[in-house]
């Protein structure tokens, strides 16, 4: 079969807020960029984040996330060194740097001389009896029903997982007008920051943590959920079972980074627990073991959107700056964008992510 | 404890407390903000400058409670719903509770709503005075609730009361729950009021149904006597009629 192959200069592959600013920041230095996202919006898990944003004002917090995918897609669209496929999904990563992508059923390649991999992660799921019956969605799934599709997956839920995600998906289903009958959380710390939990609490959601899901039942289709405690071992006390009537149930026990795109490419991964899985190594530039190919975003190491921001951008400046753009701008933007991630990270929650990170950022 | 069920302890909660000298002067902030996270829109929010600029963003807010004259106008800039303005001078029994609120239905003012403390228990009913939601706050309202004085440090939620199911009017569809609370919040005390109110006997029925139901809500919750209570007039038409049968003065479905 003759396959035809387009040349382009710098590609993005997904255009969530890390795709979306690695093209903007690509572009305004000078580079022509093809941006593709398998979704027919730009803005990623944004497009369904109704709360308003942490951070520094300077970087959008307290607006809503939807806002800042809207005000970003606006950016980008009106951008003519960038050229936006939606509905276009990369499906793999051939040794010549060719990618291959389907786009409404009509495929085609694309040679780049540099690549973004902005893929972002996957959400991850738990193993209990019975988690295949109809009424188990990951928290995410059920923030987009809701939010983008507004449909109610029920309407009572229990919440596994009290991070970011589990506690603000419980915020936004108690809006939306569901019951959520409890929040359980197996360490024995919640790891929300403590305002959302706090703002679940008052609006009358038990938040229990050393506590997990034992099983759920039903005949068709969820009608309860079994929780139970965890000793400081994190192994269930018999006897601690609480019965849930509930018709939902809503897993937010992590994401896992889309690294596959990157694993076809030859890039050297690294298992980091800290950034949530396999990751790229990379170098402070965001660039690969594999020259040319960069990483940003949850693809990078799952995180929060201000950083896939600032990622996202710092690839598109150095992809760019390779190419031989914007020469002259480039260490002051560099140090202006590094300084900020820094900022973000430097405070005890993001400890973690400075451990992880350190384990994932080499010399190349 | 708040990380382990979201409540913070009264210890946490002295710790935030405006010093009582400024709470006696009258409405001030109160920036219920626990953990550094790496968060500033607070700082940037006050035109009075009174929640500090912070240095590192992982900083918890600090405040000026000199600078805070309990405007309010933080409040919905806050992404984590942390900011409250407490009044405790705001009447003799009453102190006024000012809070963020991000649910549908808003309340109106003047609804009794319930008070939620910081675990979500229901505390005491709470009068809403003001409802704040502009465009520029984007769908975070800001509640002014006047609570019990006592209840000041602990009222920082609310609950819309469901509407009930006993429907004491179809046409206007209107519950028992509304007719009690015009009688015993608004201080209605009569059936002409009422029906202007909330147009009970003004729908297809003309009050067949509603209005001796409502008579006798009055009479159990004031002791109204039955025959001074007086009964809105009774105007024609007293069975619904279409407005052309009456302007032509025949019938139209004659001629059709
Ligand atoms: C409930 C929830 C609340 C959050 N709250 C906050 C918050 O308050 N503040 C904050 O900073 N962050 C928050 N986050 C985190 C934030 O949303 C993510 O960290 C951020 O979206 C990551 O950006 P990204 O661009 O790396 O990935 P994503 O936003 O996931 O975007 C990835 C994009 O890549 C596309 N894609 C993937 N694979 C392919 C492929 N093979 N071909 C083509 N396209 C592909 C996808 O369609 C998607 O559009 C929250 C997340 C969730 C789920
Ligand atoms: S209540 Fe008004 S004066 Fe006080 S901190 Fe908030 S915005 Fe500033
Ligand atoms: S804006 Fe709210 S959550 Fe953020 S630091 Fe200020 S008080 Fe805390």
């Amino acid at each position: 079969m003759k396959r035809e192959v387009r040349f382009a200069e710098i590609a993005v592959v997904g255009g969530g807020p890390a795709g979306l600013c690695a093209a903007l920041e690509a572009a305004r230095a000078g580079a022509r960029v093809v941006l593709l996202d398998r979704q027919d919006h730009l803005g990623g898990q944004l497009i369904k984040q109704t709360h308003r944003f942490f951070g520094s004002k300077s970087h959008r917090a307290s607006q809503r996330g939807f806002k800042i995918a809207e005000a970003l897609t606006r950016e980008v669209a009106s951008h003519p060194a960038v050229e936006v496929h939606t509905g276009a999904t990369v499906f793999g990563f051939y040794e010549d740097g060719v990618l291959g992508v389907e786009q409404k059923g009509r495929v085609f390649y694309l040679k780049p001389a540099r690549v973004i991999v902005a893929t972002g992660a996957a959400e991850r799921t738990l193993a209990f009896p019975n988690n295949d019956l109809p009424g188990i969605y990951g928290a995410g799934a059920v923030q987009t029903l809701v939010n983008v599709y507004g449909i109610l997956p029920g309407r009572r839920v229990l919440m596994v997982g009290a991070g970011n995600i589990g506690v603000i998906v419980s915020y936004q289903l108690l809006q939306a007008g569901m019951e959520v009958a409890a929040i359980v959380e197996a360490a024995p710390v919640i790891g929300a920051y403590w305002v959302h939990a706090a703002k679940v609490r008052r609006a009358g959601v038990p938040i229990y943590t050393s506590h997990t899901i034992k099983e759920a039942y039903g005949k068709r289709e969820v009608e309860g959920a079994v929780i139970w405690q965890l000793d400081g071992d994190g192994k269930p006390i018999p006897g601690t079972e609480k019965d849930l009537a509930v018709d939902t149930i809503c897993l937010s026990v992590g994401l896992s980074p889309l690294i596959e795109l990157l694993a076809q490419a030859g890039c050297r991964l690294a298992y980091v627990p800290e950034l949530g899985g396999h990751v790229p190594l990379r170098d402070e530039n965001l660039q690969t073991t594999v020259p040319g190919v960069y990483v940003a975003g949850d693809a990078a190491g799952v995180e929060e959107a201000s950083a896939a921001m600032m990622e996202g951008a710092l690839a598109g400046l150095h992809a760019a700056y390779s190419l031989g753009y914007g020469q002259q701008d480039y260490e002051a933007r560099r140090a202006a964008i590094r300084e900020q991630l820094e900022a973000l990270r430097s405070g005890p929650v993001g400890e973690k992510i400075r451990r992880g990170l350190s384990k994932a950022i080499i010399q190349l | 404890m708040l990380p382990v069920d979201g409540i913070p302890t009264p210890e946490d909660i002295m710790a935030k407390m405006p010093p009582p000298e400024r709470l006696a002067r009258g409405p001030v902030v109160m920036v219920e903000c626990f953990q550094q996270i790496p968060c500033d829109p607070c700082t940037h929010a006050c035109p009075r400058q009174a929640i500090l600029p912070m240095k590192d963003i992982n900083e918890i807010p600090r405040v000026d409670y000199e600078k805070c004259n309990g405007c309010g106008q933080c409040i919905s800039v806050c992404p984590g719903l942390a900011l409250f303005v407490v009044d405790l001078t705001y009447s003799e029994e009453e102190a006024l509770v000012k809070l963020p609120y991000e649910f549908l239905p808003l309340p109106a003012e003047g609804q009794v709503v319930a008070g939620l403390n910081r675990a979500g228990e229901e505390v005491c009913p709470a009068r809403v005075v003001k409802v704040v939601a502009t465009e520029k706050m984007d769908k975070t309202a800001v509640i002014w609730l006047a609570v019990p004085k006592n209840m000041a440090m602990e009222v920082r939620h609310l609950k819309v009361k469901p509407r009930g199911t006993t429907v004491i009017c179809r046409c206007e569809d209107v519950t028992l729950e509304e007719i009690e609370h015009l009688i015993k919040v608004e201080g209605v005390r009569t059936l002409e009021e009422i029906k202007r109110l909330k147009r009970c006997g003004m729908g297809p029925c003309q009050g067949r149904t509603c209005l001796p139901l409502i008579a006798r809500e009055i009479y159990r919750l004031c002791g109204t006597e039955p025959d001074s209570l007086a009964w809105p007039t009774y105007r024609p038409p007293v069975i619904p009629l279409k407005l052309g049968v009456l302007a032509g003065g025949g019938s139209d479905d004659a001629q059709a």
